[in-house]
């Protein structure tokens, strides 16, 4: 049975700075549902990051509606939309985006200990989940004796902590190098394959496509579908 | 989430102990201070509380020039042997037991008494390390514990007092508050080692009943001229007030160290939460809630000020020690009273989360989409 995951309807997000405008997103209305898997694209600066920053509760947009699982998100204060992340969604950024103090296991473990988990339960579900993506014998490095490769994957499990229904990757392999890129994308499906929704960032064509919808953007609008 | 405060401060040791100092410093001052005046409270009372509330304190009346140095080097000088007699006859009085006392070597003191009136002075459950107290018509000394450490002597060996070879017939336990510091005299021997035939330099006065204190008191203080009436509690307000001035300077220095140490905690934490806007944006971005944000940071303070704060009361036990045994010439006279230690941690602590206040906040407001951007 499928759900709708996410509706925006009339979205703009517009940010001033010294006076210039700047239209990031302009009237931006979408449906996506349970399990799907979109892919976003789009030239750089078309808005994309800002598109996923909305939707994934990062940010609420100037006007229009943004609902996720049926909770209209856009009035939300800060707590409340944090509550929403860690609870529904997964982040994967292009720069990982890992803590340099903490080992790639408790850099897992800690979207786990803001829901609430122990550290010893926390540690160990992390471990599982490295376990998962082949860094068993990783879990203890910190992200600088990390190669790219790895340090997306352990982003990844980050993601995957709190058990999110959505999984956002913003160019998940855009600073790594292509076997890396395709050993990302094959986890990502694999994900997709387990009944997760998916919706990911990228500039690669041939990724886009095999996706089973792609949103393109162009200058804050949806310019296919 | 005490664990990732623990890491962060071990993985920036420099800025944690720069951040730790200021409050460091600032308890060694207030607690080594403070010692001396929590020390000399301490003496007081417990001397003063074996002593009955209702028995009169006469001597000279106050002149503060003879008051320089600590209490017990103030040189009183003689009432009269008239004066001696006259109090002595008034009427009301159970009993008039005249002191003489003597300073010796800036903060020992002689004192002869009356060895059968000792309960008076409060020292008739003196109990003796070594020999025992002299008679009435002995000559010879009982010394206090400090006073015989500081004159090298035991039981059997003799000291100097006035020019004059005094045997030492006993040492007092440790721990009688300013008896630690005494040379006790029979008063007939001390008369004549001073050579002061019936003066005294304080007459101890029990009247008949509590009721009478008052007329005792005001009579002392109309006829004889240049003598003072006063009860222990009078006593002790007036010591009370001196230790009130050192706590005053105690307070005045504590305070500009605190606020030292305060500008340097928020200037400190301030930059340790700008330097760690990734991590943090992150922490947000992946669901930190603002409280859990705001606790890493106080927790990271309570840390940093919970250790600096007891390494500065671990210093300033040594200090303690300095004052006692090198200006305080061997005294136990600075002493940390568990009040003053543990006010003072809690004071630390206090002082360096007020100040983490600020810079937590601007943590909180850390803007996660700015820190992912960056990345
Ligand atoms: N905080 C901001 N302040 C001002 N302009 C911004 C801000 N963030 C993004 N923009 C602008 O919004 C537009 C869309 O940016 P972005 O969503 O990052 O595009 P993309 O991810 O497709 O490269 C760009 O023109 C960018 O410069
Ligand atoms: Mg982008």
């Amino acid at each position: 049975m499928k759900k709708v995951l996410f509706e925006l309807k009339d979205v703009w997000k517009i940010y001033c700075m010294k006076g210039t405008e700047t239209q990031a997103l302009r009237d931006i209305s979408l449906k996506i549902e349970n399990g799907e898997y979109v892919a976003i694209v789009g030239q750089s600066g078309s808005g994309k990051s800002t598109l996923m920053h909305v939707i994934g509760c990062l940010d609420t947009p100037t006007r229009g509606s943004v609902v996720v699982d049926g909770k209209e998100i856009s009035q939300l204060e800060d707590d409340d939309l944090a509550k929403i992340r860690r609870e529904k969604i997964g982040f994967v950024f292009q720069a990982f985006n890992l803590i340099d103090s903490l080992t790639a296991a408790e850099n897992v473990a800690m979207p786990m200990r803001f829901n609430g988990y122990g550290k010893a339960e926390s540690i160990k579900r992390a471990k599982e989940l490295l376990k998962r993506v082949g860094l068993e014998k990783r879990v203890d490095h910190k992200p600088n004796q990390l190669s790219g490769g790895e340090q997306q994957r352990v982003a990844i499990c980050r993601a995957l902590a709190n058990d999110p229904e959505i999984i956002l990757a913003d160019e998940p392999t855009g600073n790594l190098d292509s076997r890396s890129g395709s050993e990302i994308i094959a986890l990502m499906e694999e994900l997709h394959k387990s009944g997760k929704t998916i919706i990911m960032v990228t500039h690669d064509q041939n990724l886009a496509k095999r996706a089973k919808r792609q949103i393109k953007l162009k200058d804050g609008q949806i310019v296919n579908e | 989430m005490i664990d990732f405060a623990l890491k962060d401060l071990k993985g920036h040791r420099v800025r944690t102990i720069l951040t730790g100092l200021g409050i460091l410093i600032a308890i060694t001052a207030i607690v080594s201070l403070g010692s001396i005046s929590a020390g000399i409270n301490e003496m007081v009372t417990s001397t003063t509380s074996k002593v009955g509330s209702d028995t009169i304190f006469i001597m000279k009346t106050f002149d503060f020039s003879e008051m320089s140095g600590p209490p017990t080097s103030w040189q009183i000088s003689d009432i009269s042997q008239e004066d001696v007699e006259a109090i002595k006859s008034l009427s009301g009085i159970k009993r008039a037991v005249p002191v003489l006392s003597k300073s010796l070597g800036g903060i020992m003191e002689v004192d002869a008494i009356d060895i059968d009136n000792l309960d008076i002075f409060g020292a008739d459950d003196l109990t003796f390390k070594e020999g025992s107290m002299p008679g009435n018509d002995d000559q010879g000394a009982a010394l206090g514990y400090t006073a015989a450490k500081i004159l090298g002597v035991g039981a059997g060996d003799y000291i100097t007092l006035n020019k004059k070879e005094v045997e030492v017939m006993g040492i007092i336990e440790e721990g009688y508050g300013s008896y630690d510091l005494v040379i006790l005299l029979p008063y007939k021997y001390g008369e004549e080692i001073y050579d002061a035939e019936g003066e005294a330099t304080q007459i101890m006065v029990e009247p008949q009943d509590v009721s009478l204190v008052d007329e005792i008191k005001n009579t002392v203080a109309d006829e004889f001229e240049g003598l003072d009436a006063m009860t222990m509690e009078d006593a002790l307000s007036m010591s009370k007030q001196m230790t009130q001035t050192l706590d005053i300077m105690t307070l005045g220095i504590g305070f500009i160290a605190s606020l030292v140490a305060a500008i340097g905690i928020i200037i400190t934490m301030y930059t340790s939460v700008l330097e760690r806007r990734k991590q943090l944006g992150i922490m947000k971005a992946v669901g930190a809630l603002r409280r859990t944000i705001m606790k890493q940071i106080l927790e990271e303070a309570l840390l940093i000020s919970l250790i600096s704060s007891l390494i500065g009361l671990g210093i300033s036990f040594v200090f303690v020690d300095l004052i006692n045994n090198v200006l305080l010439g061997g005294t136990k006279i600075a002493v940390i009273t568990p009040l003053l230690g543990i006010g003072a941690v809690a004071y630390g602590v206090m002082i360096t989360i007020i100040s983490s206040l600020y810079p937590a906040w601007v943590a909180v407001k850390t803007d996660p989409i700015e820190a992912i951007r960056k990345g």
